[in-house]
C-alpha cells in the first residue's frame, strides 16, 4: 500500500512542479516541491523511504530539466537521508525545527546545484546566484514545507515510531 | 310655534339660495373672482399640509408594496440573473481566449507556410522543474519526428533547441540559458559569432571580429552554419557592445525578440537543411542599412 502511495506521489509531484508551480512563482522563483516532499518523507517516514523517494523524484526531475541527468538524482536522496537522520531522535517536531531544517537543506541543495552547474557549464557569480536563486528558493521551500507540515498534521498528527523513537 | 312645513320650506329656500349664489359666482366675470381666489389660495395652503402628509403616506405605502410585498419573486429572479451574468462572463473570457489563441495560431500557421523547411507545431506544457535551467516542456516527441538538437522557433524569432526528447515530450533549452549556444550573425555587418544566454536572462553574441562596425540596434539572425536552425531567423537586437582590452574578439549583449515568459505554441524545425536555397527572408526584418566604410573588408 505504501509503495503504491509513494509511486503515486512520485508520478504526481513532478507534473505539478512542471505545470502548476509556475503560477505561484515569486519574481520568477518557484519552490522545489520535490525537495519539500522528500524532506517531509524523511521527517514523517524513515530514512530508507526518504532515500528511495529522493532517488525516484530526483531522477524524474532531471528527466524534465534542461540540465544533466544526474544532479537531482544524486542530491535528492542525500537530502532525504539528512532529513530522516535529523528527525530520528527528535522528541517534538516543532515548526521552528522544520523551518530551519527545510531552509538549511534547501540552501545546501542550491549551493550544490550551483557547484554542479559551474562545474559542467559556464560559471556564474556565486553571490549573484545566491541572491537570485539560492536564498529566495530556500525561503520559499521552508515556507511551503511548513504549510505542508500543517496540512499533514491535520491528517496524521503523530509520526511513526521508527522515526521518532521517544516521540510521545 | 314653528311648524315642520315651515322648517322644510326654509331649508329648500336656503338650498335654492345657495345654488343661486354659486350660479351667480360662476357667472361673475373672471376679474370679479379675485376675492374668491384669494380666499381659495389660503384654503388651498391650509389643505396642502395634510395633502402632503397623505402623499408621503401614500408614497410610503407604494414603496412598501413595491419593495417588499410585490417583490416576492425577485430573489429567485436575482439569483437567476446572477447565474446568467456569471455564465456570460465565463463565455466572454472563453471567447476572448479563443480570439487570442486564434491570432497566435494564425501567426504560427503563417510562419509555417513561409518557412521552406519541414516543421512540427507543438504546445508548451510546462517549465523547467528547477530554477537553475531555463527550459520548456513541449507536447511533441520522438513519435512526432522530433530529435535532440532540433531548433524551436516562434513567429517572433528563435527560442531554443531540443536537448532531451522522449516519446511524447521534449525538453527545449531556451536561448537565454547560459548552457545554450547557437551560431548567429549580425545582419548588417555579416559578422558571425556564437549566441549564448546570460545569467540576466538575455543573450550575448561572442567572438565577433575586433574590427567589426557592429553597433547598438543591429539585428542578429541565425547563420545556419551549425545547429538546428536555418539561416536568417531573427534572434534579437544588439543593446550593448562590450569591448575589452587585451581581448581578440568583441562581444555584444542581445535583447531577444521573443518574450520567453509568454510562450504557448512553437514550431520545431525538423530538418533545417532540406532546402538547398536560402529562405526568401521569411520575416519582416529590418531593411539593410547603409554599409559603413569599414564593412568593405
Amino acid at each position: 500500500m505504501k509503495v503504491v502511495a509513494y509511486a503515486a506521489l512520485v508520478l504526481l509531484v513532478i507534473p505539478v512542479q512542471i505545470t502548476l508551480l509556475d503560477r505561484i512563482s515569486i519574481a520568477g522563483i518557484r519552490p522545489d516541491l520535490a525537495l519539500v516532499v522528500v524532506c517531509l518523507i524523511g521527517l514523517y517516514g524513515s530514512e530508507v523511504e526518504a532515500v528511495l523517494a529522493g532517488l525516484a523524484l530526483g531522477f524524474a526531475q532531471d528527466l524534465f530539466s534542461g540540465g544533466a541527468l544526474w544532479g537531482n538524482l544524486c542530491l535528492k536522496p542525500i537530502l532525504g537521508l539528512l532529513a530522516g537522520l535529523a528527525s530520528r531522535n527528535l522528541v517534538n517536531l516543532t515548526w521552528a525545527f522544520v523551518l530551519a531544517l527545510m531552509l538549511g537543506l534547501s540552501l545546501l541543495s542550491g549551493t550544490v546545484m550551483y557547484l554542479l552547474k559551474s562545474f559542467t557549464g559556464p560559471g556564474a557569480n556565486f553571490f549573484l546566484a545566491a541572491r537570485g536563486i539560492i536564498l529566495p528558493q530556500a525561503c520559499y521551500d521552508a515556507v511551503l514545507g511548513l504549510a505542508a507540515l500543517k496540512l499533514i498534521r491535520l491528517w496524521k498528527p503523530h509520526r511513526s515510531a521508527l522515526t521518532a523513537l521517544t516521540y510521545e | 310655534m314653528i311648524s315642520l312645513h315651515s322648517i322644510a320650506g326654509g331649508k329648500r329656500a336656503a338650498v335654492l339660495l345657495l345654488a343661486l349664489l354659486i350660479a351667480a359666482l360662476l357667472l361673475l366675470p373672471e376679474s370679479r373672482q379675485e376675492p374668491l381666489l384669494a380666499l381659495g389660495r389660503h384654503m388651498a395652503a391650509a389643505v396642502s399640509v395634510p395633502l402632503r402628509a397623505m402623499e408621503w403616506v401614500n408614497q410610503g405605502l407604494d414603496g412598501f408594496w413595491g419593495r417588499y410585498v410585490a417583490l416576492q419573486h425577485v430573489r429567485e429572479e436575482n439569483f437567476t440573473l446572477r447565474q446568467e451574468i456569471a455564465r456570460l462572463r465565463q463565455e466572454t473570457v472563453r471567447m476572448r481566449e479563443t480570439a487570442v489563441a486564434s491570432t497566435r495560431l494564425r501567426d504560427l500557421l503563417e510562419l509555417r507556410e513561409r518557412l521552406p523547411y519541414p516543421t512540427v507545431s507543438a504546445q508548451v506544457v510546462g517549465r523547467d522543474p528547477s530554477n537553475w535551467y531555463r527550459s520548456l516542456v513541449i507536447n511533441r516527441g520522438l513519435q512526432d519526428g522530433l530529435a535532440v538538437d532540433m531548433g524551436v522557433v516562434t513567429p517572433a524569432g528563435i527560442i531554443g533547441r531540443i536537448v532531451k526528447a522522449y516519446d511524447r515530450f521534449a525538453i527545449v533549452l531556451l536561448l537565454i540559458d547560459p548552457n545554450n549556444a547557437v551560431t548567429g550573425l549580425v545582419q548588417r555587418t555579416r559578422d558571425e559569432g556564437i549566441v549564448e544566454g546570460t545569467e540576466k536572462g538575455l543573450a550575448r553574441i561572442k567572438y565577433l571580429p575586433l574590427l567589426s562596425t557592429v553597433k547598438v540596434g543591429d539585428q542578429v539572425v541565425t547563420s545556419g552554419l551549425a545547429g538546428g536552425f536555418p539561416r536568417g531567423l531573427p534572434v534579437g537586437t544588439i543593446t550593448k557592445i562590450e569591448r575589452r582590452e587585451a581581448e581578440l574578439f568583441l562581444s555584444a549583449e542581445i535583447a531577444p525578440d521573443t518574450d520567453f515568459t509568454k510562450l504557448e505554441e512553437v514550431l520545431v524545425v525538423t530538418s533545417p537543411r532540406e532546402s538547398t536555397s536560402l529562405p526568401p527572408m521569411p520575416f519582416p526584418l529590418q531593411p539593410p542599412a547603409k554599409r559603413d566604410a569599414g564593412d568593405a573588408r
